[in-house]
């Protein structure tokens, strides 16, 4: 199941990158990000799928925002023959170096099974979470007491982009 | 109490705090104490960064044991780092005040200046590598916005082409720290060590290793990674030109290359150095070649930032404790003098408007100052004695030799004459000659700038007294001993 | 050698990403590019902490700790994804405000009629 929904996310990821359409492109991209989201869902990740379509949404919401009105939904592609030739070959050696990496990874699925408490932090956390952080979701203990400083630091790159657009679209400029 | 989180929670504190100066109205009123509290934040910054040279700590974030918590670690490699992170910030301030005078949304402009401070911070201080890659998130994103800060055609330009190389190499990062746990299931740089060490590393963990590599090299602007930074170092307003290119590069780039791939991986010998040397040699020498062609003062500088990179990679990928005491010497002085020749550079521009070469003429005889500031770090960067670069372009050359590697030798002092050639052509057009018709007019530059530059300058013939013994042996043989023996980090971490 | 195709699936995601980067000459195309490879890294770390079978890390009532412990999967990887897909939406917000701007300073969405900085 999870092979299937992966497979429909590389042809919408294709269709996003390929089209000629820009908005029809943004809607593709919305159907590898609530794909995604199902899978996540399968994987028992539940509040990651949550987040995920919340920040679909926004995403697709800022994108369109960024296209709509600039009358370029079409776009002009002079494909260059090189370029693409170029492209493929960077990513097909980056593609097998990656698939050379992920053949030596543990199998799927057998995360944490055969893990001790005192060496593997993610079982510690399962065992004590509930206890230490009063928690019943151990993903909630996780982001606010164990590992809280790099909420911290993520809350802060939220805040970062949010100063830094308002810096780039800000009304007055240079003195020029 | 242990004074570490303040290196991250006062910017972090200065940044909230600065931005909410948005409610005065008056820009000069505002301008007038935003300077005031900005400059006051960096100087409590600058006062506990020295405060915590030579020594080292440890701090448990929310009273978390090791492998479940986030601890943050001082170690005599990245006391240095943050004293010059600091010291830069708190002077690139001090420049801001007059320079940024042609801007407005100066509370926004600190703001991102503090959280880029913040992510710098953070990211030398973290001993878990997801919390790396979160810290170098807020220095980068924060670095995007500062480089398109002027929101004209060439900055906004230059700011998206940085960011979109910029997030490919954050993504290859990540891609990295997901390997690495999918083989150690932990993040934190001491238990990934212990288990990489106890383990025969699989394929998986050398594609790691190269992901790592491949990200921060584009971070710190190696070649063939350089593409974004003689686009994005210019565009910026010269403070953060400054700061870009001598801390941004460094802590981002190099000081996470080696922190993950000598400290973390171990790999101080075999491959790895090996690398470096030859990204090292390829940055040094067209950096320099490239920077010979410029006539654009602040182009031509970056790319100087890009063959001076090439020095510092040279100096650790030798791998010897002499090379990469080098590599460290050579960082910090470069972070002093390449930031003076940014605001050198700025300064002429707030004074004439322009930033290429042909057009100035003479400025040394309008600008006093900022032309005698600019002789020193020339001479600096050229590597002349007695001046800073001198010290650690010879500890580079010497180490060079002594580790058998004499064509290494050559091609740094290549580099070396080359730089030299290329900063001749900056004083003969820029500061020697005749002063043009056009800059009759020309005043030297304001006050504060007048302090910062000198500040720097004198700093540039004070870092040659880092040679001495007793400050040798206290700040970089230590460092080079964390750097190159992982037991030694292990210990410190885990203390016993 | 086995081929482990889930995670084959989540790379080729990735390479695509990287692919639109490379190749694409128009500014919004490289914005959605770069989301794709971020959600395919995104997935790729969810996947690492992935047991057969198994539960979602939260405790509900009249579990047993022993059997929770023994079932649940990585609550570690969860959290990082949940913090990497936020870092990832500032990152395209900032870069949607730049490319706004973009449009307004050159009136094109394509780079390779932007070209100010020199070579």
């Amino acid at each position: 199941m999870i092979e299937l929904l992966l497979i429909l996310c590389i042809v919408a990821a294709i269709i996003a990158i390929e089209s000629k359409n820009l908005l029809s492109s943004i809607i593709s991209l919305g159907g590898v990000g609530f794909s995604l989201a199902i899978i996540m869902l399968f994987l028992s990740a539940p509040d990651v799928a949550f987040v995920q379509i919340l920040v679909e949404v926004v995403m697709l919401i800022i994108l369109i925002r960024a296209t709509i009105n600039r009358d370029v939904t079409e776009v002009k592609c002079k494909r260059e023959f090189f370029g693409m030739i170029f492209g493929m070959a960077l990513v097909t050696v980056l593609l097998g170096i990656l698939l050379m990496g992920i053949q030596t990874l543990p199998e799927f699925g057998t995360a944490l099974v055969n893990a001790s408490a005192e060496s593997v932090p993610a079982k510690y956390y399962i065992e004590n979470g509930l206890a230490q952080t009063g928690s019943a979701n151990i993903v909630t203990g996780v982001l606010l007491d164990y590992r809280a400083y790099d909420t911290l630091g993520e809350a802060t790159v939220l805040f970062t982009a949010i100063i830094g657009a308002i810096a780039i679209l800000r009304k007055k400029k240079t003195n020029e | 109490m242990n004074i570490l989180p303040l290196f991250v929670t006062i910017p972090l504190a200065g940044a909230f705090v600065v931005s909410l100066f948005d409610f005065i109205k008056d820009e000069k009123k505002k301008n007038i104490s935003t300077n005031i509290f900005a400059s006051l934040a960096g100087l409590v910054l600058l006062v506990i960064s020295i405060k915590v040279i030579g020594s080292a700590g440890v701090y448990s974030m929310g009273k978390w044991k090791l492998p479940e918590g986030i601890v943050l670690v001082l170690d005599p490699f990245s006391g240095p780092i943050l004293l010059i992170t600091n010291l830069i910030s708190f002077i690139c301030i001090l420049f801001s005040f007059d320079y940024m005078s042609g801007y407005n949304g100066r509370e926004k402009y600190y703001s991102l200046f503090f959280l880029m401070v913040a992510g710098m911070n953070g990211l030398v201080l973290t001993g878990d590598i997801f919390n790396l890659y979160v810290f170098l998130e807020i220095a980068s994103v924060a670095s995007y916005a500062l480089v398109g800060f002027g929101t004209m055609r060439e900055e906004i330009e230059a700011t998206f082409k940085y960011m979109v190389l910029s997030s490919v190499a954050t993504a290859f990062m990540l891609l990295g720290v997901a390997f690495i746990y999918g083989f150690t299931f932990n993040l934190n740089m001491v238990s990934v060590a212990k288990a990489l060490g106890s383990m025969e590393a699989p394929v998986g963990v050398y594609v790691a290793l190269g992901l790592f590599i491949i990200g921060f090299s584009i971070k710190s602007a190696l070649i063939p990674f350089h593409a974004w930074l003689p686009d994005a170092h210019p565009s910026a307003p010269a403070p953060i030109s400054a700061m870009l290119s001598s801390v941004v590069i460094k802590t981002v780039g190099m000081y996470s290359l080696i922190r993950i791939c000598y400290v973390v991986f171990g790999m101080n010998t075999g491959q790895v150095p090996e690398v470096l040397r030859v990204l090292g040699i390829l940055s040094m020498m067209l950096g320099v070649l490239l920077a010979l062609g410029q006539w654009d003062f602040k182009r031509l500088l970056a790319y100087h930032s890009v063959s001076q990179m090439g020095y510092i990679a040279l100096g650790f990928g030798l791998g010897t404790p002499l090379g990469v005491i080098g590599g460290i010497y050579h960082l910090l002085n470069h972070s002093v003098f390449k930031s003076l020749l940014f605001l050198n550079s700025g300064a002429v521009y707030y004074r004439t408007g322009t930033r290429d070469l042909k057009e100035m003429g003479g400025l040394g005889k309008k600008m006093p100052v900022t032309g005698a500031t600019s002789m020193i770090a020339s001479m600096s960067i050229a590597g002349i004695p007695p001046f800073n670069g001198f010290w650690s372009k010879l500890i580079i050359i010497m180490a060079c030799i002594k580790s058998s590697h004499p064509w290494l030798a050559f091609w740094a002092v290549l580099g070396s004459i080359l730089t030299l050639a290329s900063f001749l052509k900056v004083q003969r057009y820029g500061f020697l000659g005749k002063v043009k018709d056009s800059l009759r007019n020309v005043k030297e530059a304001p006050f504060m700038m007048q302090v910062s530059m000198i500040t720097l300058a004198l700093l540039c013939l004070a870092m040659g007294g880092l040679m001495l013994p007793g400050l040798y042996d206290l700040i970089f043989v230590p460092a080079a001993g964390i750097i190159l023996d992982q037991a030694q980090y292990l210990k410190l971490v885990l203390g016993n | 050698m086995n081929v482990p195709i889930i995670y084959t699936l989540c790379m080729i995601l990735f390479s695509v990403g990287i692919y639109g980067i490379v190749t694409k000459k128009n500014v919004v195309k490289i914005i959605l590019s770069i989301l794709i490879m971020e959600n395919a890294l995104n997935l790729f770390i969810l996947m690492i902490g992935y047991r057969k079978d198994g539960i979602a890390p939260i405790v509900q009532p009249g579990m047993d700790a022993a059997g929770f412990a023994a079932s649940s999967v990585d609550p570690l990887t969860q959290a990082m994804v949940l913090t990497s897909i936020v870092i990832g939406l500032s990152m395209i917000a900032l870069m949607v405000a730049i490319a706004i701007r973009l449009y307004e300073r050159f009136g094109t969405f394509d780079i390779s009629e932007i070209k100010d900085l020199k070579e």
